[in-house]
């Protein structure tokens, strides 16, 4: 640019310093700034965009291909994703289910610290923003006053019978996996092996006072 | 714009807040009720609201409904009025099947008798409503202002340069009149139209003009340039209009809901995954944001509803279900890997570190650009950290069996991964 303006200088017009320097500052201020403008709805400019853009579908993008027009197609029935197993046909989401799943279900994990470290991250990340960071019904969003608060896990009664604090494995995986009352299920969320480790920790938080 | 309009976002909440909050204190003043709300917040709220079936029946009117000698045996032991066969209590049973009600011995007669008085009184309707309006009446007039003002400041220049043009010309043509009817002779329409060229030519030698049009051209070309050198594939700032309003200055940000609840994916996938509608639910069936719309279902949540066929009245989910299409904002090309269990899992990267300021942002964007200038410059200046972390186990044998100078096959380096081979 400056070497632009020095021909000018020579060529076109006679100008003194103070010009020079003000039309060069002039002339950068307006490139920074109509430079900095961009229409933050668009991805603005590409270049060989057929290198960016995968030939292959995306899950979540449109498929013509498929009656529903998703690529995102729901698995045949009884189709099962590695680590998960059909709890849903074994122990149902009903009383009798919950009762089959307390009498039979046993953790396949032992409480060893690493076990608890893991349970412990996976509460704090998936429950306690309703249960509170100890298990007593007082997360984030229940304090804010958006979401009514559950039980505790080491006081009162389970709406099922019996205490909270005496509630068994299978009792407590069964509620993670269907939920109960306002609680939505979490098995698309969680892996049963996920939901194992939540167990342990929530039976260490029933022993609180 | 952003950081400005969110600090007086922000200040705006907490002085709203307040204002409720000094409010709601005056207007609870019966001790009992007082007492009752708290209990009825421990207690009841899992299950039950004042106006709206829940998991049990609104509570709005029970107390004219039912005896409070009836509520308070039903309260502190439903099964065992169900058990001897109490007719109303049996047809309640069978209405909210398979829900049960839990007991709570632990409730004196008074504690019950002070819920119900809550109960009674039902919530005051908030008088906040107002400032609550006028809070969000600013938020969103500090939301649109840089644009209208921009738009309406280029129309009023626009308007004003009309103006000047079309004005100059009336001026023109009532002193050509007034020449004619004082007897002078206008100039010929030829003699005119030289004229016109002759300036034209005469600008072409102004030099002032052309340096101002040179001046214009430099502009014009450094910018095209810098842009098209700078900008071409690179996304930052890019936050496209997603067709329901999420707002995760809300979600993360004020609710504290980790980031990992939706996007589940982030910690043992490749994608970090786009939360299905089922997750939505797993909240909104209960919240409806009713405070903030008058009383009415949001009509943001109204679209997850409609996507999902889901009646709210009778919690019944339909067959006619379709999926919300959200619109993608960070986009590797085709021809880079990325995986967030990688990052999120085995590195410990926080989401923000990427993703920039996602906590605050009530419409998102593309923070970070997403070059692979961007990608390396981390990946030179991170340290990995390999304590405690199994994903680096045998990197740390292999090059312990290297030190002590054994033999190091590539099945010690990976060499049997199914991988190597098959793909």
């Amino acid at each position: 640019m400056l070497l632009k303006l020095s021909t000018m200088k020579e060529n076109i017009l006679v100008m003194n310093k103070l010009r020079i320097v003000g039309a060069t500052f002039f002339v950068t201020a307006a490139i920074a700034v109509i430079s900095s403008c961009s229409d933050k709805r668009s991805t603005g400019l590409e270049y060989a965009p057929n290198m960016y853009k995968a030939l292959a579908f995306n899950p979540d993008q449109p498929n013509k291909n498929f009656r529903n027009g998703q690529t995102a197609q729901v698995p045949p029935p009884h189709t099962m994703p590695v680590g998960f197993d059909e709890v849903e046909e074994a122990y149902p989401n009903t009383p009798e289910g919950y009762q089959a799943a307390s009498a039979n279900l046993v953790n396949p994990f032992p409480a060893t610290t690493a076990n608890l470290e893991d349970g412990k991250i996976l509460y704090l990340r998936m429950c306690s923003h309703c249960h509170g960071l100890t298990g007593q019904g007082d997360g984030s969003i229940v304090q804010l006053g958006k979401f009514p608060g559950p039980p505790s896990y080491s006081k009162g009664n389970s709406s099922r019978g019996g205490t909270m604090k005496d509630l068994t494995d299978g009792k407590i995986f069964h509620t993670i996996t269907y939920g109960v009352n306002l609680m939505g299920p979490h098995r698309y969320q969680l892996t049963p092996d996920e939901r194992w480790k939540i167990v342990l920790y929530v039976h260490e938080l029933q022993k609180l006072q | 714009m952003r950081n400005i309009s969110l600090f007086f976002r922000s200040v705006v909440k907490s002085l709203t807040l307040l204002f409720f909050l000094a409010i709601t204190a005056n207007s609870v003043s019966a001790q009992s009720a007082a007492e009752g709300v708290t209990l009825f917040k421990q207690k009841c709220t899992a299950c039950h609201a004042l106006n709206a079936k829940v998991v049990g029946p609104a509570l709005k009117g029970v107390t004219d409904r039912r005896s409070e000698e009836w509520l308070i045996k039903w309260i502190r032991n439903s099964q065992a009025m169900i058990a001897s066969g109490d007719p109303e209590a049996v047809k309640i049973f069978n209405e909210y099947k398979p829900a049960v009600m839990t007991p709570f011995p632990e409730l004196t007669e008074e504690n019950v008798k002070s819920i119900l008085a809550y109960i009674k009184e039902g919530d005051k309707p908030a008088p906040a409503a107002p400032g609550d309006v006028a809070a969000q009446g600013a938020g969103a007039s500090s939301n649109g202002i840089s644009d209208f003002a921009l738009w309406g400041l280029v129309a009023v220049i626009v308007i004003a340069f009309l103006i000047i043009v079309v004005l100059n010309r009336v001026v023109k043509t009532l002193e050509r009149m007034m020449l004619k009817k004082q007897g002078v002779l206008v100039e010929e329409v030829e003699l005119v139209e030289k004229d016109r060229l002759a300036g034209l030519k005469k600008l072409a030698k102004n030099k002032k003009f052309i340096f101002f049009v040179i001046i214009l051209v430099v502009i014009f070309m450094s910018t095209a340039s810098w842009m098209g050198m700078w900008n071409t594939g690179v996304h930052t700032g890019y936050q496209p209009v997603q067709p329901i309003k999420f707002s995760h200055q809300l979600h993360a940000g004020i609710n504290k809901i980790d980031c990992q609840y939706c996007h589940t994916g982030a910690y043992k996938s490749k994608n970090a995954s786009i939360p299905s509608l089922n997750v939505c639910m797993n909240c909104h069936n209960y919240v409806t944001a009713a405070e903030k719309n008058g009383g009415q279902l949001s009509p943001e949540i109204a679209k997850i509803y409609r996507a999902l066929d889901y009646n709210p009245d009778t919690k019944q989910y339909g067959n006619n279900q379709k999926p919300i299409e959200w619109v993608r904002i960070h986009n590797l090309p085709d021809f880079a890997y990325f995986n967030h269990s990688q990052h999120v899992n085995v590195a410990g990267v926080k989401c923000q570190k990427c993703h920039g300021p996602i906590q605050t942002m009530e419409e998102v964007y593309q923070a970070s650009p997403l070059t692979m200038k961007w990608c390396i410059n981390c990946h030179k200046e991170t340290e990995v950290n390999h304590k405690g972390n199994a994903y680096y186990n045998k990197l740390i044998a292999a090059h312990d069996q290297l030190k002590k100078g054994e033999k190091v096959t590539p099945a010690v380096l990976g060499g049997l991964e199914c991988g190597k081979c098959h793909y």
